[in-house]
């Protein structure tokens, strides 16, 4: 299966996302602190870090919705900066605030999203029938999405990042909030959707996710990277049978309580 | 393709945001009953005022049938006569309601509580007056606790006793005279006759209908556009937007499209309110009209995509447009004339691109003013369409990305 529906051939780098000496920073705040990255083409990564470490800000600056103060980096071979337009093809972004427009339905919400893609109509209709099949949605499909709970919405979320099958796909905490059910449903759609060969960067709290799905894990705090590999040689290295040991002996077991005053002074929902 | 508005793309979005308002019933009910209540609103506080004139002994009045007392302390013969023809005149052209008491302390009373609006006193001595050749008086109390009340009352009674007294003049002068020349040629020997800039405008709304309409059309874009960015930005779709490899122009043209629409929609109904309650005529033609809207809504709408940028989230972006909208109200010439406005209070009026359109508008409903006729003002709309965007366009591209 062809993941370029522009048509583009993919560039020479054999890493789907390349970082180097990434940074943002919001006033004296630095969210992320020289960040160097590599992403292997088709692998689950996982990205894992406290509250505030910084896993935000870097997805959103490789979805181009945010301008690195310093560095550059390459999302399947295109600049972040220089190339936006060519990453923003080549991506789906699953975030913390659900995409959907709540007045609108399952189907409706998928074609208007669709269309940003240029999808051709009816291609697009057949596209998100089938991804609201795969999601168990169909009887829902024309029902206003303001009206789905948690679990459905999210699904909804998930297959709206990968109409136009996107090359690389950010889910930024996809089972945050979910009932076991859901939480169960997103993770094997995870797999899944590793298995259809869509490289993937994700971020979870829940250490036992990022241990299921990730092929390797990056664990950041401060906006540093404190350690990347496979969860099995983290856990090896640090003699333990829990990520969660792995993660709380690299970031510590202290209270992660700051308040940074450009952010909650502009935008009090959430990071921009 | 970057570089280019992709119109399909705006076109989806804005179809997308007016199925949301149409999917919003209880915010449609609200969107359909601002304009009505706007156009009940000013429809009333301006009423019609029926043309008084003097010729045909004709007052017109804006406050129908205020209550009056008469007080008639003289009970010569003539007081008796002048009294019954102020009932009369009064009555007939639905000026007062009056009655009468013996006191002018009893009247008093009455109009301190608040029961009547003026007194009228015919005191001793009235008929005698006139009998001797003698000019006489009639006194007034009016309630000068309401100013405006108070001073319609005031002339109102001149007036009625202008009538009457012309009518003595002219016996006068006949008797005088034994008919030979015209009593109106010694009494007024010039008279002014008001010929109407358009013929059948009965009501002052016809003048204030296209400021109102401007007024809405332009604000309610404005801030419909604020408002919806940010709302955006605040749920997180705008995030859906901005990841899909679209130019930032056909979002914000998607958006300011989908606003003008709503605000047409509301322009239009003002209209058609103000026809069918106000009996405000169009003489001009519809589609200059819409152009002249469009442009209008155009020039200032890159100020709402400003907010937006900078406003932190939906809530102020909404205060900062509503401080922007008020005042621009009152020194754009739709409510007051903006002469009577201190010198750099006009100057600002007159930078605001509502006077212009609503200039425009006023000229096209009214006299029927032709495209080429309201050149200038359009021009000027369009320079500030081009201003306007020139900051708006890259300051929502570094806010929506920053």
């Amino acid at each position: 299966m062809t993941m370029q529906e522009s048509g583009t051939v993919s560039s020479l780098s054999d890493q789907a996302i390349e970082t180097h000496g990434l940074t943002k920073r919001f006033n004296n705040f630095t969210a992320v602190d020289h960040v160097d990255l590599s992403v292997r083409r088709g692998e689950i990564y996982g990205f894992l870090g406290p509250n505030g470490a910084g896993k935000t800000t870097a997805i959103r600056m490789l979805c181009t919705l945010l301008t690195p103060t310093s560095g550059t980096a390459s999302v399947d071979g295109y600049d972040i900066v220089k190339q936006g337009n060519d990453v923003r093809k080549r991506i789906g972004l699953v975030s913390e605030k659900m995409i959907m427009y709540p007045r609108l339905t399952a189907l409706e919400n998928l074609m208007f999203f669709g269309r940003l893609y240029r999808i051709e109509r009816n291609a697009l209709r057949k596209k998100s029938e089938e991804l609201l099949e795969m999601v168990k949605l169909t009887p829902f499909k024309d029902k206003l999405v303001g009206g789905f709970s948690s679990g459905m919405r999210q699904r909804v979320n998930v297959i709206r990042a990968i109409l136009h099958d996107p090359y690389i796909l950010f889910l930024d905490e996809p089972t945050t909030g979910l009932d076991p059910q859901s939480t169960r449903f997103v993770r094997d759609l995870v797999k899944e959707l590793k298995q259809r060969g869509h490289t993937i960067v994700l971020t979870t709290h829940i250490m036992e996710e990022a241990d299921e799905l990730s092929d390797r894990v990056c664990i950041i705090d401060h906006g540093k990277i404190m350690a990347v590999d496979t969860p099995q040689a983290l856990k090896g290295k640090y003699n333990t049978g829990s990520l969660l040991e792995v993660f709380l002996g690299l970031t510590g077991r202290e209270l992660r309580d700051s308040a940074n005053e450009r952010i909650s002074m502009r935008a009090p929902m959430g990071r921009m | 393709m970057a570089e280019t508005i992709t119109w399909d793309l705006a076109l989806d979005i804005a179809r997308r945001d007016l199925l949301d308002l149409w999917r919003s019933k209880m915010l449609l009910f609200f969107f359909i009953l601002f304009p009505i209540l706007l156009m009940s609103m000013f429809g009333y506080i301006y009423p019609p005022i029926p043309k008084s004139n003097p010729n045909t002994g004709t007052i017109g009045t804006a406050f129908p049938n205020l209550p009056v007392m008469l007080v008639k302390m003289d009970d010569g013969q003539t007081a008796n006569l002048i009294a019954a023809q102020f009932i009369q005149i009064s009555t007939q052209q639905g000026l007062f309601s009056v009655s009468e008491t013996a006191s002018y302390q009893a009247a008093r009373n009455q109009l301190v509580e608040g029961n009547i609006k003026g007194i009228v006193i015919i005191p001793q001595g009235f008929s005698d007056a006139l009998a001797a050749g003698q000019p006489a008086t009639v006194q007034v109390t009016v309630d000068e606790t309401n100013p405006t009340t108070a001073s319609v009352v005031q002339s109102e009674i001149s007036a009625v006793f202008n009538i009457i007294g012309s009518s003595i003049s002219a016996q006068n002068i006949n008797n005088l005279d034994g008919g030979r020349v015209s009593p109106t040629f010694i009494m007024q020997p010039i008279s002014v006759t008001n010929i109407p800039l358009i013929t059948g405008v009965s009501s002052s709304f016809q003048f204030l209908a296209p400021g109102f309409m401007a007024l809405t059309v332009i604000t309610g874009s404005l801030q419909g556009v604020a408002t919806a960015i940010s709302r955006e930005k605040e749920q997180g779709t705008m995030d859906g937007l901005l990841v899909a490899p679209i130019p930032h122009r056909s979002i914000i043209l998607g958006k300011v499209a989908a606003q003008t629409v709503r605000g047409l929609i509301q322009g239009f109904l003002i209209l058609g309110l103000s026809m069918v309650l106000f009996g405000v005529q169009i003489y001009g033609s519809p589609i200059i009209m819409l152009i002249v809207m469009v442009l209008g809504t155009a020039s200032f709408v890159g100020v709402g995509i400003i907010m937006t940028a900078i406003a932190p989230d939906q809530e102020t972006a909404q205060m900062m447009t509503i401080i922007l909208q008020f005042p621009m109200m009152f020194i754009s010439g739709i409510l007051f004339p903006i002469d009577q406005l201190p010198g750099w209070m006009q100057y600002i009026g007159k930078a605001m691109p509502l006077y212009y359109a609503a200039d425009a508008l006023r000229k096209v409903i009214i006299l029927n003013a032709s495209l080429a006729a309201i050149t200038p003002d359009l021009l000027i709309l369009i320079v500030y369409t081009f201003l306007t965007m020139t900051v708006a366009i890259p300051l929502f591209e570094k806010a929506m990305r920053r």
